[in-house]
């Protein structure tokens, strides 16, 4: 399939994830949101890579060329594994305190 | 790489004091004694090499501008530890882990300064951040801290997301992570620049102004910063925002030569500089708070800070390192006696200078700094900026617009100064120590002499 | 001047015009126009008869109380969350476990060194008692 294909879904997903982050209300699914923008990208990373390397393999076959891409894809899991669990403690103890997730009442600093 | 590698190390060290030793006040020592260490490791880099032999396949490289910058940071942070430390101790329940975060931070603050690719651009970057997004948050029964913290957290992960597709959409274009690509050797045989590196290039130049607070993407400092507790934001004022700007510079360094040609990075800086000025000193000039006032003179001086990235060449780069110094002092400063004040609103000043002498002139020293007044380090760090973007003879505009915004923010500034000495008042503090005001005191002299003999410092620093 | 002067030399030349997405817009749109009408044809055809009754929520004949969210241990939270971080690093050794002979006794160094930050970590917490199921 051509590249643009994957282009167009990534950016889709990415978008949605966007608009999700900022029309929507509840912590947790503006957390949601955010996780799709990362899957968007490691989705894109992947086509790249895949591309990259498709196109030197045609010249060496054992070409590690576009490894990278999936390599980097590993390495936002992770640390998007360590921000899960970071994040979600924060919004605990928001919870605990407020008996909410409703980022409304943000606005205790406001003034 | 010592920096790197020892701060991660003294970092779990830390961790595990917390488990083996109970007495709260031995924390501090450790750390001080630790950034000491690092401290000393990363001089020795800089001259002698590294501790440490490993392979990095080019992933990080270590030049001797971010060798001094490591340097300027890990000395903030130890001037941050034995003039607050104390205060750390109050912030919550968990000291040890606090220092241990802190030290983490400093790993991912010496990993931005050294990437060579946008791989370790985004550990970096997250490495900073993720420590961040808890010490925020270390008043678990203050709602305000709680939110500020959520909001940061919110925020902060949207911006990685912008980063992340920004990096991708350049690999896309470039088929490599490096920072620099040869031309010649992006596969696919496209020689020209694509559209795909130059969408993802703005997507990280959007991801790097929310880091740095630049406006339009500033609206979670203010909240974020006043929420913290205060010793907190003391640190991520400083060496959080200067670690920051040290990775944008040297993003676009790389990056911004060869892709002038499809976008006006001039322009766009240049919007994003004057906004953030104009937000940054216009806002703070309305505040009540002190705190609050501080955070947003922050996001104006993340407007005088971006002037490197504007300019880009060799004074810039000294300008960069002058101005890091001389902000982290005077805030670092600033702050250290904020933390100490029961009431943080401009009235809370009140007399302070008729209770307590010492520490109304140490603050007086430090605004003037930040406000940029001949004699203190603060002046230089601003003229070295704007000579950097008279240097590019282009633009030359923004010097005179800088200069107006620095007059404005000398009002907010002198407010204080005012409150201080020329208004009647009580104001509350808390027990200072003699060591606290001796260390103040330090603080003030340095920022005077670097100030009065700025080539005590650039004389240091060559390239 | 303009903002964003992109060179689009470099993308490749667009081998299709406009003229041959004409089918997929095409098929959209029938799309779209299916299923609107549907839906406009159901909702002016179908009867109607509103009772109380069927508005109520379907619970097997049991009447439904109370809120499903129980506020439950924080415990379950602390394990859950330290269970998705520890398996997640585990993702580190899949390109090792590929390249196990290529690496060598480099590659073994550098996961042994991954290895012992990990099992630091998990010292920590179980140091920490975030394990303890019994307060």
């Amino acid at each position: 399939m051509p590249i643009q294909y994957y282009i167009a879904l990534a950016s889709c997903l990415f978008c949605i994830g966007i608009v999700g982050v900022l029309v929507r209300r509840n912590a947790i699914i503006i957390f949601m949101c955010i996780e799709l923008m990362l899957n968007a990208v490691n989705l894109l990373l992947v086509a790249f890579s895949k591309m990259y390397h498709g196109g030197a393999a045609l010249s060496n076959a054992t070409t590690t060329a576009g490894v990278d891409g999936q390599l980097f894809v590993f390495f936002i899991m992770v640390v998007a594994a360590a921000e899960v669990s970071v994040g979600l403690a924060v919004i605990v103890m928001m919870y605990r305190n407020v008996h909410s997730v409703d980022v409304n009442f943000l606005n205790r600093l406001k003034n | 790489m010592n920096a790197i590698i020892l701060s991660a190390i003294w970092g779990v060290v830390l961790m595990f004091c917390s488990v083996l030793i109970k007495n709260k006040g031995v924390y501090r020592h450790i750390a001080a004694l630790g950034l000491l260490v690092i401290l000393a490791g990363n001089i020795h880099e800089t001259y002698h090499g590294s501790f440490f032999n490993i392979d990095t396949h080019e992933m990080l490289r270590f030049s001797r501008f971010g060798l001094f910058f490591n340097t300027i940071l890990l000395a903030a942070t130890l001037l941050y530890v034995l003039l607050s430390g104390r205060d750390v101790e109050k912030a919550g329940g968990y000291v040890a882990e606090y220092f241990t975060l802190i030290f983490f931070v400093l790993c991912g603050a010496s990993i931005l300064t050294s990437f060579n690719t946008l791989l370790m651009l985004f550990i970096g970057i997250e490495i900073l951040s993720i420590p961040l997004y808890i010490l925020t948050g270390s008043d678990k029964r203050n709602l305000r801290s709680n939110e500020a913290a959520l909001k940061y957290f919110l925020m902060g992960a949207f911006s990685t997301g912008i980063l992340l597709m920004g990096i991708a959409l350049v690999y896309g274009g470039t088929g490599s992570f490096m920072l620099e690509v040869p031309r010649s050797a992006i596969m696919g045989g496209y020689k020209g620049v694509s559209f795909l590196e130059v969408t993802g290039l703005l997507f990280l130049l959007v991801a790097m102004s929310f880091k740095v607070s630049a406006a339009p993407f500033h609206f979670w400092t203010p909240d974020v910063y006043d929420g913290a507790p205060s010793v907190f934001t003391s640190f991520m004022a400083t060496i959080v925002k200067a670690a920051a700007f040290a990775a944008f510079l040297k993003l676009f360094e790389a990056r911004v030569g060869d892709t002038s040609a499809a976008v006006d990075w001039k322009l766009l800086l240049s919007i994003i500089i004057v906004s953030t000025l104009l937000i940054g000193n216009v806002t703070a000039v309305f505040q009540q708070s002190v705190k609050r006032m501080l955070a947003y003179s922050s996001i104006a001086q993340a407007g005088f800070m971006l002037f490197a990235v504007f300019s880009l060449n060799d004074v810039a780069k000294e300008g960069l390192l002058l101005y890091a110094t001389a902000y982290s002092l005077a805030t670092i400063g600033v702050f250290a006696v904020l933390i100490k004040m029961k009431d943080v609103t401009f009235e809370g000043f009140n007399g302070l200078a008729r209770k307590n002498p010492v520490l109304a002139a140490t603050t007086t020293i430090c605004l003037l700094s930040l406000a940029g007044i001949p004699l203190t380090a603060g002046f230089f760090a601003k003229f070295s900026m704007l000579s950097a973007v008279i240097k590019t003879g282009t633009y030359t505009w923004l010097v005179v617009v800088a200069v107006l915004f620095a007059a404005v923010s000398a009002y907010y500034y002198f407010r204080v100064i005012q409150a201080m000495y020329f208004k009647e008042g009580d104001a509350q503090t808390e027990e200072v120590t003699g060591g606290f005001k001796v260390l103040l005191i330090a603080v003030a002299a340095l920022v005077i002499l670097f100030g009065v003999q700025p080539q005590a410092l650039l004389n240091w620093f060559y390239f | 001047m303009p903002l964003l002067n992109v060179l689009l030399t470099a993308a490749p030349a667009a081998a299709s015009s406009a003229s041959n997405y004409f089918p997929i817009g095409l098929q959209l749109l029938f799309a779209i126009g299916f299923v609107a009408t549907m839906m406009v044809g159901t909702h002016l055809l179908g009867p109607k008869r509103r009772t109380g009754d069927k508005l109520e929520n379907f619970a097997s004949g049991i009447e439904s109380h109370g809120d499903a969210r129980q506020p439950m241990a924080i415990k379950y939270f602390l394990v859950a969350i330290l269970f998705v971080l520890f398996d997640v690093e585990v993702i580190f050794f899949y390109p090792y476990a590929v390249n196990f002979r290529g690496l060598g006794w480099s590659g073994f160094w550098s996961v042994l060194m991954f290895v012992g930050f990990f099992a630091v970590g998990f010292f920590y917490i179980i140091k920490k008692g975030a394990l303890q199921w019994e307060d």
